[in-house]
């Protein structure tokens, strides 16, 4: 995008905010027009992070793109993985002859590693938050409690950040030994953190005043903006695919939706930057409460990694290199809200066309529109609260 | 006059020879008032930086500085002290020096606590190319830091470091120390504009009108203590606040009447305005607007930028103490020390308001890592609509509370005759003028609270408390 | 799940404008084909029927059809609209096909304004032009980017603004160097 050299014209002011300004979480460009401290208009400037990963996949094979999708979201790679892993798979069985069945285990193993992802994205999403607010402290107790979970995914998959773990037919390894008492002691000593974390910045009356009514998304608007995820939810929309269109074991378990109520009392209003704020706190804990159920639901290992109930991993080999033509529509609930799969095939070893309809994108859509009339302090805080991951609005 | 005067004069005499012309005064100013007074507060306001970050570490639950020991100076210094050997021979002594146990340990424990960090910063922030912006207006924007320096500094003159030890003795001391710190509004102003910068002007308009709104309760909360002291003197305010006995606490302003306490409090959170600390880091705004003011500046000039806020925030906890909290007098009794030969007695008083000051900066620190950032309106709602009304109340109060009194005793003031004596309030006096308006305060907190208070019940229970 | 089945859909649609046809995809997945001059007009219709309340753009996206294996071959641009109702709880596939010499659709974002950035999206990667968006500008690509690069066609520039894509001595598989700068 262009921007004429910045005349003095009348009493409006361009900024440039970003592509490397310490709130922008990463590389957003967002051009604000102000009026002083009062923004005028916003336009986000967007595609510094554009690595046609669409394209690649077009390119390659049915499974070799998996890793990319790591790149579409690297605070959420299990999330990315698994909405991939789970349309190719749906793509895969639309043809009767391949019968296969991701097993038990790995079910599980998938909604397990997808709940802790969850968690540690979260984490980042509301301690940034509260960093573009200005109390520094709270994200780092964040990022002390995502290396826990990091720390699990390293020993489970060898990476920290971009897990490659989720496969079409299941997911690469089994668990480790230790890993399910190491994550039930993570998952102790982090509710208690969670405690000590909202003590410190969510009922803090700076933190909320400053949340508070703050670019308010009704339901309607946040429907027809295709607003996504907590952020659809922090707008009173009571929607979670995990509830509403279950996929893997997730219909089991009973996935409770906390929805924006104007958390912030008497100054706040249900879809403000604080209700979006509060919708993700609420949702790590019942992440927290998922990834117990599904302990407790994870049947015993099996020998053989395509055993239907204690593998982890089904046979698709032979199926991925001769794919059925055709298409599919897969949405899955990742943390950033909806992440659908648009896959088309045309009966060759690589995609026809990936698409991936990821939520920061339609977030970022509605940063023109909310960010009018409000205080410059707010644009950061509006961006926070809406969890932007630039990677996944530019892909 | 004091000791400095006498030093001053001195050594203005010996420079001349005689009576001394405006040259030798100025050489004798020079080294005796601001060359102590810079060398006492540079390296304050550096340890500072350096407690600062080993604070925010320990909140933020991470380690912080921990490599940079003493080693380095020390090194230096052995080279210095013994320029007269040759290298290897310097470095073997050093070795040796290092070598012995105590200092050998003295040097880890310096290197864990990152003692030796502010002289890596220091030595850095020097090696550090010295930008002037293209878009910049030259001389106001190399101008800016100094001038925020010197603004930090000024006030510094009239603070009573002990009985004998105030450079400046004058009759509006306080007057004094509220208009010169002005020049920092100045300064802020001229870095924000002078930068050629739309972060930097904007950091630089939200200086200003923080700072400008904030000296209104700071002016008010000093009016108040210089209505109940009838003095704008420091030292006579200290002496004031004189009271003989082992219980020499009670002497001071801040437990004389609840509404001298509640001016300490806004004197405080105004003064944290003052030196723009977090909550109130409006102009410096690190995820709004880059780093506001200061964002064009690099090396030296963004040091002194850094060195004027940490002396600021000095000053206001060498103020809070000076006028509410009984400036350099220990609360565990006064006549020990006023006794004392004045070689002890100077260094007893400076270190008493040390610690005053350093719990202040200390507080000040741990409020900046763990709040957010207020937004522009707030802050200005909050100096206008709650800070300066507080005020009013409590110098209504005093007013009220001195009329009350109807009658003042004369305490025996020490160090500086006190001017006019304090208040004289029987014990069911200082009992009634505390008792009414706590009561009448709680009731309206509770009240408030039953209004405003509710939490929602999806928030207590991210709390803990119940779901 | 859903109050309306998606045949329901389909005929209530069908029943409004003739010139919608109900198709299938080669694995089975049903989609209503959506003549070009009628997009808006379904569009309206399908957000505000009652009994369709289509309130969700949930995805806005497109595919070249050049290279596809159908017969008859096709080069056109399918655009693909992808609905939900919050309300309802169902879903429907739209596809609009772009013929590539005349590569326009009339925009949707009058009923739904997610599909302000996706039909940006769509225009930067695929060309085809929204008449009616009010700031059709390229989103993920440069200003200055030549070509539209998720269409088959689409020849990868060398280097772009002088700065070379690949080493030397290289060039990329299938698709011979466009030879020259970009743009």
């Amino acid at each position: 995008m262009t921007i004429e050299a910045s005349t003095p014209s009348g009493e409006r002011m361009t900024l440039n905010m970003g592509p490397h300004h310490p709130a922008t979480h990463g590389v957003l460009r967002i051009v604000v027009e102000s009026d002083g401290e009062v923004v005028a208009t916003c336009t986000p400037d967007h595609g510094y992070l554009h690595r046609s990963i669409e394209k690649i996949g077009e390119c390659v094979e049915w499974p070799m793109f998996v890793p990319y999708t790591d790149r579409v979201d690297y605070v959420c790679a299990m999330n990315a993985n698994l909405a991939y892993c789970i349309a190719a798979e749906k793509l895969l069985q639309s043809d009767p002859a391949n019968t296969f069945v991701v097993p038990r285990r790995g079910e599980c193993i998938r909604v397990l590693v997808a709940e802790l992802n969850r968690i540690s994205s979260h984490l980042v999403a509301v301690g940034a938050m509260a960093m573009d607010v200005g109390a520094y402290t709270p994200f780092l107790h964040g990022i002390a409690q995502r290396e826990g979970v990091n720390d699990i995914f390293e020993k489970l998959c060898g990476q920290r950040l971009t897990y490659n773990y989720v496969t079409i037919g299941g997911v690469a390894y089994d668990l480790y030994d230790t890993a399910i008492d190491e994550i039930r002691r993570f998952l102790d000593q982090f509710e208690r953190e969670m405690v000590r974390f909202n003590k410190l910045v969510t009922t803090n009356t700076i933190f909320r005043d400053r949340c508070a009514s703050v670019a308010t998304v009704s339901a309607a608007e946040a429907i027809a903006w295709g607003l996504v995820g907590p952020n659809l939810r922090g707008s009173g929309v009571d929607f979670d695919l995990r509830r509403d269109e279950p996929y893997g074991i997730y219909g089991e378990l009973g996935v409770q939706v906390p929805v924006g109520q104007a958390f912030a009392g008497r100054k706040g209003s249900v879809g403000d930057a604080y209700d979006r704020y509060v919708v993700r706190l609420l949702e790590i804990l019942e992440s927290i409460r998922l990834c117990r159920a599904v302990l407790e639901l994870l049947p015993p290992a099996a020998a053989k990694a395509n055993d239907p109930i204690g593998g982890w991993q089904a046979d698709v080999g032979k199926q991925v290199k001769r794919p059925p033509k055709g298409e599919v529509h897969v949405r899955t609930e990742a943390p950033r809200g909806e992440m659908g799969y648009f896959l088309v095939s045309d009966g060759t070893k690589a995609l026809f066309r990936v698409r991936c309809r990821t939520g920061s994108f339609t977030a970022a859509g509605i940063f023109h529109h909310v960010m009018r009339g409000i205080f410059l302090a707010d644009v950061v805080a509006v961006i926070g609260s809406f969890d932007i991951v630039v990677p996944e609005i530019d892909r | 006059m004091n000791g400095f005067g006498y030093a001053v004069d001195a050594l203005a005499a010996w420079l001349a020879g005689g009576e001394p012309g405006w040259i030798a005064l100025t050489i004798a100013v020079l080294a005796v008032w601001v060359v102590p007074i810079l060398l006492l507060v540079f390296p304050i306001a550096a340890l500072g930086q350096i407690l600062e970050r080993k604070i925010a570490a320990a909140i933020q639950r991470r380690v912080g500085p921990s490599s940079a020991g003493l080693d380095g100076p020390l090194r230096f210094g052995f080279r210095v002290l013994l320029f007269f050997l040759p290298r290897a021979r310097q470095d073997r002594i050093f070795a040796a020096f290092c070598n012995l146990r105590p200092v050998r340990s003295l040097l880890l424990v310096s290197r864990r606590l990152g003692l030796g960090q502010f002289v890596a910063d220091g030595i850095k922030m020097l090696g550090k190319e010295d930008i002037v912006p293209t878009g910049a207006d030259g001389i106001v924007f190399r101008l800016a830091p100094y001038l925020a320096l010197a603004g930090a500094f000024l006030p510094f003159c009239v603070v009573p470091f002990g009985q004998h030890l105030v450079m400046l003795e004058t009759e509006v001391a306080a007057l004094f120390a509220i208009a010169v710190s002005g020049i920092v509004v100045v300064a802020l102003k001229m870095a924000g504009w002078g930068s050629g910068s739309k972060w930097s002007l904007l950091g630089g308009m939200r200086a200003v009108a923080q700072l400008v709104s904030y000296e209104v309760p700071i002016g008010l909360a000093v009016g108040g203590v210089v209505l109940w002291c009838g003095t704008m003197d420091l030292h006579a305010i200290v002496g004031q606040q004189y009271e003989p006995g082992v219980f020499s606490l009670l002497g001071w302003n801040v437990v004389q009447s609840p509404f001298l306490a509640t001016l300490a409090a806004v004197f405080f959170i105004a003064g944290l305005a003052e030196c723009q600390r977090s909550p109130f880091d409006m102009a410096e705004a690190e995820s709004e607007l880059v780093s506001g003011f200061n964002t064009e500046y690099s090396g030296l000039r963004w040091g002194l930028f850094a060195m004027a806020e940490y002396t600021e925030m000095l000053l206001i906890g060498a103020l809070l103490a000076t006028l509410f909290f009984g400036g350099y007098q220990s609360p565990i009794g006064e006549e020990w020390i006023v006794g004392l030969p004045v070689w002890l007695e100077v260094p007893i008083h400076g270190a008493i308001l040390g610690v005053k000051v350093v719990t202040v900066f200390l507080v000040m620190m741990w409020i900046r890592w763990t709040l957010p950032r207020f937004r522009v309106d707030q802050v200005m709602r909050l100096s206008w609509l709650v800070l300066v009304p507080m005020c009013l109340v409590s110098m209504f109060g005093l007013a009220v509370t001195l009329l009350a009194a109807g009658g003042t005793h004369a305490g025996e003031a020490f160090g500086r005759v006190a001017s006019r004596p304090r208040p004289d309030l029987h014990w069911l006096g200082h009992l009634a003028a505390w008792a009414v308006p706590v009561a009448i305060g709680a009731c309206l907190v509770v009240m408030a609270k039953k209004k405003h208070g509710q939490v929602h019940p999806a928030l207590q229970r991210l709390t803990g408390g119940r779901s | 799940m859903s109050a309306v089945a998606n045949d329901a859909i389909a005929t209530a649609v069908l029943a409004q404008f003739p010139a919608v046809q109900q198709k299938h995809a080669d694995n089975g997945r049903a989609f209503l084909l959506v003549p070009k001059g009628d997009l808006v007009a379904v569009a309206h219709f399908l957000r505000t029927q009652k009994s369709l309340r289509f309130d969700a753009l949930m995805d806005l996206t497109a595919y070249d059809l050049l290279k596809y294996p159908s017969t008859p071959p096709s080069d056109d641009i399918a655009v693909v609209y992808l609905l939900f109702s919050y309300q309802h709880r169902h879903k429907v596939t739209l596809k609009v096909l772009a013929p590539r010499a005349e590569c326009e659709v009339a925009t949707v974002s009058g009923e739904w304004p997610a599909a302000l950035y996706f039909e940006r999206e769509v225009f930067d990667l695929f060309g085809v032009r929204f008449p009616g968006h009010p700031s059709l500008r390229r989103i993920m690509t440069p200003d200055d980017w030549q070509g539209h690069p998720l269409r088959k066609d689409y020849l990868y520039p060398d280097s772009y603004h002088g700065v070379a894509h690949l080493r030397d001595g290289q060039h990329f598989e299938g698709s011979p160097p466009r030879g020259g700068d970009t743009p």
